[in-house]
């Protein structure tokens, strides 16, 4: 052993993980840490910041000044927050309701086919979010792949106006994440012992009653995960609300896209970005609370 | 005597319309009566569990069927069917308290609040498992968690109980102790168990009658006397207990002897059971308990001989003997030690081999 080592394991622990410190340290913390800073300095009009001090950024979200120069209370990114929440959860719900019985379905497969069906549900993050949510112009749009067969047929003679909807936004992100949802509620199943499907049957439990009170509650924590997976990037997208919310209609994700990329002011979109970093990191808490109390209450024997 | 589960020339396949299609029962026809211990006993693969599944409702039949109480149960869900099982490893709700998992059954058939509870507090008490009733399953010993399954199976006074190996789980010991309780607790209740196990100690131990399966057919149905010491066939007289086994040919019947020749010479008489006839090849059956071995040729039994002792196992209680009886006959017999501990007899001992003409059987193949 060479003399230079620490002498305790514990320092030896320390030392075997410093390179994953040191990788998280530089490309997780320090972008965190420099945009925490960044929401507090005033805005340089051709971007980037002047080293000036200033709760500016956090005052805006909520507040404007008036005419004359007085704080007035203006909810209009309030608004856009509060709708991005409910898309965002629109969005999870949809993807809940569409990925559970995917997830369920891969379970009840022989072993070997399992494995091939994962492996489907991800070939979407093979290609570029942009282009698959391009896609989605031309499925919904005018005219477009549902549009135009329904117009053939007369069965519609207007245009559905599918496109540039909160529908439109809320299919977009359900698509995007989709995987997210499916792969925990899989990796959750997957622990199920179908044992105990057969053990609620013969206990008089119906097929609902199956489902509600024992697989539902037994992959929670991966319904959880999932759910957490789903909302936490919606409401940070911008690519579905930009694409197919055709950009009037903003959410948290294209409010702060918008703030770097156009409007110039890194500030207010460093303060929006630490407000949702501070709901996402709350939820977790409460995730891991409940969690926690969950293996409390299981606790191993 | 009323008939609990009458099960009619059942059959099950398994995949029949693949090339791996697999005949997991055959043919099985048998009747449990009402208020009795019955017992499913085989090696594994036999197709007790699939028997049981089918009662349950878990598997559906291929063809025959099956009556509960002379109803026709082929087209209820398992949900809709008065019986419950105890499955092999329990298949407890884990993330249910013993109370909850006890009462699943009560509630899905939505009794009575106070009568959920008092029935969770009945069968508990039961079990012994009275002041466990806030614990988790994972919190319990794998006895504790037996009595936790039979409890939630017991809640719904189900008509028959179906119990899959229950006991294969626990330790020697714990086994045993269950296996009184288990008895006890069907003569308590009155409730119709159907028992699976390979075990065929549990079996003899516990039921009022027991069918021996092998490769998807019944080899014998029969009290754990009448199946231990009149087995019907050569698989049953193996399956159950040690026995030795000799092959003969019958040479002389009269009223009440068979008279059988084995290897070359040797003669043996054993009671006609008026199934066979001169000329006959068989198979003789000879428990090892009931083959005396002693030092002086002082008894009077029609089938002594003289022997060698070529091997001894001992076992605590008694020591197995391997016996050479020449004519290329081996025997497994049974001794006590002495009093003092010391084995009666020794390696290489010549010995007296004696035993009654009631002892021995002649199975039919």
């Amino acid at each position: 052993m060479s003399d230079w080592l620490p002498k305790s394991p514990a320092g030896r622990r320390w030392l075997g993980l410093a390179p994953s410190y040191i990788v998280i340290g530089i490309f997780m913390l320090i972008p965190m840490v420099i945009m925490a800073v960044f929401s507090f300095l005033e805005p340089n009009p051709y971007g980037g910041v002047k080293p000036i001090g200033s709760w500016a950024a956090y005052i805006k979200i909520a507040f404007e000044y008036d005419l004359e120069d007085k704080l007035v209370f203006n909810p209009g990114y309030l608004n856009i927050i509060w709708r991005s929440f409910q898309l965002s959860f629109g969005a999870t719900l949809l993807c809940l309701i569409f990925g559970f019985p995917v997830a369920y379905y891969i379970t009840l497969q022989p072993e070997n086919r399992r494995n091939f069906y994962i492996y489907l549900v991800t070939i979407p993050f093979w290609t570029n979010l942009l282009i698959r949510t391009f896609a989605w112009i031309i499925i919904l749009g005018r005219g477009g792949v549902i549009e135009a067969p329904l117009l053939a047929t007369g069965i519609i003679d207007d245009s559905l106006r599918m496109m540039y909807t909160d529908g439109a936004i809320a299919i977009g992100l359900t698509y995007s994440y989709l995987p997210l949802m499916v792969l925990p509620i899989y990796a959750s199943l997957e622990k199920l012992d179908f044992r105990l499907l057969d053990a609620a049957s013969d206990l008089y439990a119906n097929r609902l009653e199956i489902m509600t009170k024992v697989v539902i509650p037994l992959c929670k924590p991966g319904i959880i995960a999932g759910c957490i997976l789903v909302f936490i990037p919606c409401v940070g997208a911008f690519i579905a609300p930009n694409l197919l919310g055709g950009g009037k209609k903003l959410m948290l994700g294209s409010l702060v896209q918008f703030q770097f990329a156009s409007a110039r002011n890194w500030p207010f979109g460093g303060a929006l970005s630490m407000l949702l970093l501070s709901v996402v990191v709350i939820a977790l808490i409460f995730y891991a609370r409940a969690a926690k109390n969950r293996a409390a209450l299981e606790g191993s024997a | 005597m009323t008939t609990a589960v009458d099960i009619r020339d059942v059959t099950k396949i398994y995949s029949p319309d693949s090339s791996q299609a697999v005949t997991a029962l055959e043919n099985i026809s048998l009747t449990i009566n009402d208020n009795e211990f019955f017992t499913l006993l085989g090696p594994s693969g036999c197709g007790k569990t699939t028997l049981l599944r089918l009662i349950a409702g878990f598997e559906q039949v291929s063809g025959g069927e099956i009556m509960l109480f002379d109803k026709e149960i082929e087209n209820l869900e398992p949900n809709r069917r008065s019986v419950n099982t105890v499955f092999q490893h329990y298949a407890l709700f884990p993330h249910m308290t013993v109370a909850d998992n006890v009462a699943f059954g009560l509630e899905r058939l939505k009794k009575p609040k106070a009568e959920i509870k008092a029935t969770v507090e009945r069968v508990l008490t039961l079990v012994k498992m009275k002041e466990l009733g806030d614990r988790r399953p994972n919190q319990l010993s794998g006895g504790q968690q037996q009595r936790v399954a039979l409890a939630r199976a017991l809640a719904p006074s189900p008509k028959v109980l179906l119990l899959d190996e229950p006991l294969s789980a626990l330790d020697l010991k714990l086994r045993q102790a269950m296996r009184e309780e288990l008895k006890q607790l069907q003569r308590e209740t009155g409730i119709t168990f159907v028992f699976v196990t390979h075990d065929q100690e549990e079996a003899l131990a516990m039921s009022d009658r027991i069918a021996v399966m092998s490769n998807g057919e019944i080899q014998q149905i029969g009290r754990p006397t009448e199946i231990y010491e009149h087995p019907a066939n050569r698989f049953v007289a193996d399956f159950i207990g040690d026995t030795n086994f000799m092959d003969g040919e019958i040479i002389n019947l009269s009223d009440d002897l068979v008279t059988c020749r084995i290897g070359a010479q040797s003669l043996f008489e054993t009671e006609n059971s008026g199934h066979h006839k001169v000329g006959d090849q068989v198979t003789l059956s000879l428990r090892p308990e009931k083959i005396m071995l002693s030092v002086l040729e002082g008894h009077n039994d029609a089938n002594q001989r003289l022997g060698k002792v070529t091997n001894l196992i001992y076992l605590g209680n008694q020591a197995a003997y391997s016996v050479d009886m020449g004519d290329g006959i081996q025997l497994t017999a049974q001794a006590r030690p002495r009093e003092d501990g010391e084995l009666p007899f020794a390696i290489g001992d010549s010995i007296a081999v004696s035993f009654s003409t009631r002892a021995m059987r002649v199975l039919a193949e």
